[in-house]
């Protein structure tokens, strides 16, 4: 598993949002984001990161802590120590006080033309 | 050391604020998938909630949201385009084309007798070094018969060669008869389910490993691994020295065999 420098995620919100604070989990390791842009209220979009600077074994997004979080679609962009920087996106789920979705994907297995 | 400094301080903040922590009860099953949060028990009810009143939230259900795959080409390119990928055990290497050499199905070739007809597994095993040939969809898989070298770039040069001459050449890639003898899902299903049921799990049940099929499509399987082998460093020898052997034994129409296990969601992996 890759050191993870930094992560950052662009969420977009469908037609139901809790509109609180946005927190992750980093290897169980619940914490709020920084360089916060935007917010989780309907059909807004919520961009934040943060420095990790360790190793990742998960990383997940926290559903709300009262109601329901209709995500549309999820982009998070990678900085690894000895990696590429890389992108992932996600397409719709929908999170409430009992779950999170999954951020994490190791970065892609290296291609090359022949 | 950011993420630990505010990992500390967070903790830090929560014991100044010292409000009490609801441990609450997830309200339904988990409906997709399984938490990555370790088990705890629930001290509600006991009377130790009150106790300890910092004790962990329950554990979430960790959802997979759909990926969105990117494409590996231009849309807009006209020319037999390939990458290769080597895996990250360097065993085998996937061509990948930017256009479609076997529609629904897929065959795997094991020898250079098995290719007799099929102009493209032809073509691959007249080098020296591929041992076997998976084709599925738009993809090619070569395994070598050289386990030492790691090194993928001469011989995926090769046959990134061999691959677009067999397509520009417009022949049949994949020989009729194979296709003919490709018998349907329900068979295959019934087939790879015994085998399971009959080898695959008495065999990893030692270690307390279950495997489960997903999925039939044409003649391609989809498996998990659950129980021990979920997370098990050897899960990858498992499935490709075990499990495809017997699976190709019992069903020799068998073509890709995929694996949808999360190895790292694991709640009890054998060699944790």
């Amino acid at each position: 598993m890759p050191r993870v420098l930094t992560f950052k995620v662009n969420i977009e919100t469908g037609k139901q949002g809790p509109n609180e604070p946005v927190n992750f989990s980093f290897n169980g390791h619940t914490m709020p984001f920084d360089k916060v842009i935007g917010s989780n209220e309907p059909d807004a979009i919520f961009e934040g990161s943060f420095d990790v600077n360790s190793f990742a074994h998960s990383l997940t997004l926290v559903g709300p802590e009262k109601g329901k979080w209709e995500i549309d679609k999820i982009r998070v962009d990678y900085e690894c120590e000895g990696e590429k920087p890389y992108v992932v996106n996600w397409g719709a789920v929908t999170l409430d006080e009992t779950t999170e979705v999954n951020l994490w994907q190791d970065p892609p297995v290296p291609a090359f033309d022949v | 050391m950011n993420f630990i400094k505010r990992f500390f301080s967070g903790m830090k903040q929560k014991d100044e604020v010292s409000e009490p922590v609801k441990v609450e009860t997830p309200v339904s099953e988990p409906t997709v998938t399984k938490s990555t949060a370790p088990e705890t028990e629930n001290a509600e009810g006991t009377g130790e909630g009150e106790i300890f009143a910092d004790a962990p939230p329950a554990p979430r259900t960790v959802l997979h949201a759909p990926a969105v795959k990117q494409g590996l080409f231009p849309e807009s390119s006209d020319g037999i385009l390939i990458k290769a990928q080597p895996s990250p055990t360097g065993d085998q290497c996937m061509f990948t084309v930017n256009r479609v050499l076997m529609k629904d199905c897929s065959w795997y070739f094991d020898s250079f007798e098995s290719a007799a007809e099929s102009s493209l597994a032809e073509s691959l095993f007249s080098m020296d070094d591929v041992e076997t040939v998976l084709v599925c969809e738009a993809t090619v898989t070569v395994t070598r018969k050289d386990k030492t070298l790691v090194d993928w770039t001469p011989l995926a040069k090769e046959i990134g060669a061999a691959i677009r001459n067999a397509v520009e050449d417009g022949q049949s890639l994949i020989a009729d008869k194979i296709i003919s003898t490709i018998p349907s899902e329900d068979t295959i299903r019934e087939g790879i389910q015994k085998v399971i049921d009959e080898e695959v799990n008495p065999g990893v049940a030692g270690h307390g490993g279950q495997i489960n099929l997903l999925a039939v499509k044409g003649n391609s399987v989809t498996i998990q691994m659950g129980g021990g082998c979920q997370g098990c460093s050897a899960a990858d020898l498992t499935l490709k020295q075990g499990i495809h052997t017997s699976f190709r034994k019992a069903v020799p129409e068998v073509g890709a065999i995929f694996d949808e296990t999360d190895h790292t969601a694991g709640l009890n992996p054998f060699f944790s």
